[in-house]
């Protein structure tokens, strides 16, 4: 009886959500298109929804921008895998060992606090305008605060936990394995979280610097061209991007990490 | 020997940040580290010397300063208030949920053409680009924070009846502060990628400006010392936010997780 | 100091501690402080005796010195081994599961540490989950189970190993009072059943008396032993005794022992 209870309160939780959220979303589109029809503002400067939708319509059925997205998402997963790939075990390494997490403790803050899109010019200067320099900037933009928030996890996990593997006289690699990496594990998680976002400035940021393909290109161009509704098209796709990303990342939370109670509720 | 081990940690890290300029002083002189692209070191600081005494590094100064101060300002004196109605009224909050998750999870430099199409490429767009960082980090956990106030407390406070009032300023407020500052924590890194992106697109005026046009003249110690000015920047407010963190959180215990 | 061995079956002891003595000095006046002065302690197969005392009377300390998470200043502990395994074997306090595995590889997770595989380790441990009363419960997270359910678990861990004593810190202290009398019962049917050697640590003095064979009771600054008390009751007992005149004896001779201990004196041990 109390279980059905809390499924029909759960559910209705669940529906308000979806009503209130929906009734945003669609009012402010309503609102968008009809104050701009009935020239409230100039149209130029934030499009209307039904002249962005058009310009979707033609540039996806013509094909030409078919490219711009496969490039921004060829360097935007090129530089994020490297990152996490070189990320991942170094902030395990230098969180394993407290004396080289001390070393690079200043050296990690000071390169953290270091705005990274400050380094696409000396990018550009070392790897050109090409491919290559949108993965390096990708790159850097995610590495640190996978390694950061990485060797935080690790030098974090909790001395009664690492006890209960000593008291059983299980070895440091033992401990490793069985308490280390799955506490490490949710700060990996948020790493890639704070990684992903920005990832996706870095990707912009570099394509609106310096490019000649990929949707921040593509965004910039239009700018230059004064055709908002394709600038505005640019966005959207960013921010539908980052949203697919965001979720997909909370369902992988709650795939691999069953027992946190926290995302259960 | 005490004295080092109870200060290991301060030694180590200073001591890892000297080996690395030497690393890379010495690495230039040798030449595995290419001077054209890193510079070293002894020139980045002789390029600065003579950077400071020229006006119009000075006027960059001020140009990158006061869009940081407006955009930053401004971003806090709306998100803040803003976040605090928007999170009080739990429908309020579910309606507008979907457009901020949206900004929040839009990378916001994509937006700088447009701004640049409002208003154009003066001082008072990179303004906005920078407003446009701190804003959504801000409003997002201040929303966030009302919205997880804790309800025995509240509950305490209703069975006292406490007028809305005084449930605001004893119990939301000081409950969402801590919010506001993590809030504040991921703004500082936005806030400096906003006004050197929209330097960099606008190439006015300003310190961004200086890295670029320093890139283009292959200069790479002018660069670099303007990467370091951003990078000295952002080290001082991580720190002033963290001792502002430090103060607002003093009645909330260390967690035995994190000792 | 020496924690040895003793490889020849049959001994009598399974734990003697000789002049076990921990010393910290304080990282802020750099005052040496006494933690545990000389304690001597026999325990003889398959006893039950409780280590009891304030808090700050060191006898945590001298449990994790046991079991070799701290290392003393001085003295000398001689434990029994048995055929295989570990010689001695934790129970933590609270919250001590890995919050990441299931029940049964949180039960498992001694012998994974000896070097079983995971495997075996599983289908070993499923014995100990049912003598601990959570059958059923084997696929459960820690998050989905009691505060008693948890330090069943907890329990069940450390009988997993087969070692010939087995050392308890305080593994009751956080459950609210009926569950912890519900959990004293079933330690003493589980004690019973596995027929181990048991070194419990606890500040509540009905909860020593009614599980130990001896009580040692201590004393804080400087955490020393200030007495031996045998405690004289039928086995096997049950929560009922505690309503008993000869239980609420020992009861009040043990808590005069504890209350005319000032935390300045330096009285001889008795």
């Amino acid at each position: 009886m109390l279980g059905v209870r809390n499924a029909t309160l759960a559910l209705s939780r669940v529906n308000e959500r979806l009503f209130f959220g929906v009734i945003g979303f669609v009012g402010v589109l309503v609102v968008w298109e009809t104050t701009a029809q009935l020239g409230l503002y100039r149209k130029s400067l934030l499009s209307t929804p039904s002249a962005i939708w058009r310009a979707a319509l033609t540039d996806f059925a013509n094909g030409s921008m078919a490219p711009h997205i496969t490039t921004s998402l060829s360097e935007f997963a090129a530089g994020f895998a490297i990152a996490m790939a070189v990320g991942i075990p170094l902030g395990l390494l230098i969180g394993s060992f407290r004396r080289v997490d001390y070393l690079f403790n200043g050296l990690l803050a000071g390169l953290n606090a270091t705005p990274n899109v400050a380094l696409i010019p000396l990018i550009i200067l070392v790897a050109g305008i090409g491919y290559e320099a949108k993965v390096v900037v990708v790159f850097l933009s995610a590495f640190f605060s996978v390694v950061v928030t990485t060797f935080t996890g690790v030098s974090t996990t909790a001395a009664r936990h690492l006890d209960i593997t000593r008291s059983f006289g299980g070895s440091r690699w033992l401990a490793f394995r069985t308490v280390v990496l799955p506490s490490t594990f949710p700060f990996i998680l948020s790493g890639t979280r704070i990684g992903l976002g920005r990832a996706l400035v870095g990707v912009v940021s570099a394509e609106i610097i310096s490019a000649n393909q990929g949707l921040g290109f593509y965004i910039s161009l239009y700018g230059t061209f004064l055709d908002t509704a394709r600038v505005m098209l640019g966005i959207i796709i960013f921010g539908v991007f980052g949203v697919v990303i965001g979720e997909g990342l909370r369902i992988l939370e709650r795939r691999f990490e069953v027992w946190r109670p926290d995302l259960h509720r | 020997m005490r004295w080092y081990r109870r200060n290991e940690r301060v030694v180590l890290s200073v001591a890892g940040v000297v080996l690395f300029f030497v690393v890379w002083e010495i690495g230039s002189a040798a030449g595995f580290v290419d001077k054209f692209f890193f510079s070293s070191p002894s020139a980045i600081a002789t390029a600065g010397a003579s950077e400071v005494t020229k006006a119009r590094f000075w006027d960059d100064v001020r140009i990158t300063a006061l869009e940081l101060v407006v955009g930053t300002g401004a971003s806090v004196v709306l998100a803040v208030p803003l976040g605090i109605f928007i999170g009080w009224y739990r429908r309020l909050s579910l309606t507008f949920d979907p457009w901020l998750n949206f900004f929040n999870a839009l990378p916001r430099v994509a937006l700088v053409p447009l701004v640049v199409l409002w208003f154009g490429l003066d001082w008072n767009m990179k303004a906005v680009v920078v407003f446009l960082g701190g804003f959504f980090a801000i409003i997002l956990p201040t929303v966030e924070g009302v919205r997880t106030v804790e309800r025995h407390l509240l509950d305490v406070s209703r069975s006292f009846r406490a007028s809305s009032r005084l449930i605001f300023t004893s119990l939301v407020i000081p409950g969402t502060l801590p919010f506001i500052v993590s809030g504040l924590r991921i703004a500082i890194g936005r806030v400096l990628a906003g006004v050197v992106i929209g330097e960099f697109y606008a190439q006015t005026q300003g310190i961004g400006v200086m890295i670029y046009k320093a890139e283009a003249s292959l200069q790479s110690d002018r660069m670099l010392f303007g990467v370091l000015i951003f990078t000295v920047l952002g080290i001082v407010l991580y720190e002033s936010v963290g001792a502002a963190e430090r103060y607002f959180q003093r009645w909330r215990p260390v967690r035995e997780d994190e000792a | 100091m020496t924690i040895d061995v003793a490889r020849e079956p049959g001994q009598h002891m399974a734990l003697s501690a000789r002049g076990v003595q921990m010393e910290y000095r304080d990282r802020q006046t750099g005052h040496r402080l006494l933690a545990l002065e000389r304690v001597d302690l026999d325990i003889p197969d398959g006893a039950f005796v409780s280590l009891l005392g304030p808090s700050g009377c060191g006898k945590s300390t001298f449990l994790k010195i046991v079991n070799g998470l701290i290392l003393a200043t001085a003295g000398e502990i001689k434990l029994h081994r048995v055929a295989k395994g570990r010689e001695d074997a934790m129970v933590f306090q609270d919250a001590a599961l890995f919050p990441w595995y299931s029940v049964v590889d949180n039960v498992a997770y001694g012998l994974v540490c000896a070097g079983v595989s995971r495997k075996e380790a599983r289908s070993r441990a499923v014995p100990y989950i049912d003598l601990v009363g959570l059958k059923g419960f084997a696929d459960k997270y820690p998050y989905q189970l009691s505060g008693g359910m948890q330090q069943r678990a907890n329990l069940a861990r450390a009988l997993a190993v087969d070692s010939a004593i087995l050392l308890m810190d305080e593994p009751f202290a956080s459950l609210d009072a009926q569950t912890r009398e519900l959990m004293q019962a079933e330690l003493l049917r589980i004690w019973t059943a596995a027929r181990k050697t048991v070194l419990f640590v606890t500040h509540q003095i009905d909860e020593a008396v009614f599980l130990s064979d001896r009580v040692v009771v201590m004393a804080a600054r400087p955490g020393r032993v200030i007495a031996d008390i045998a405690i004289d009751l039928p086995r096997p007992r049950s929560l009922e005794m505690k309503q008993t005149p000869e239980f609420a004896r020992y009861e009040a001779q043990i808590w005069k022992l504890i209350a005319h201990q000032q935390p300045s004196d330096t009285a001889p041990v008795p």
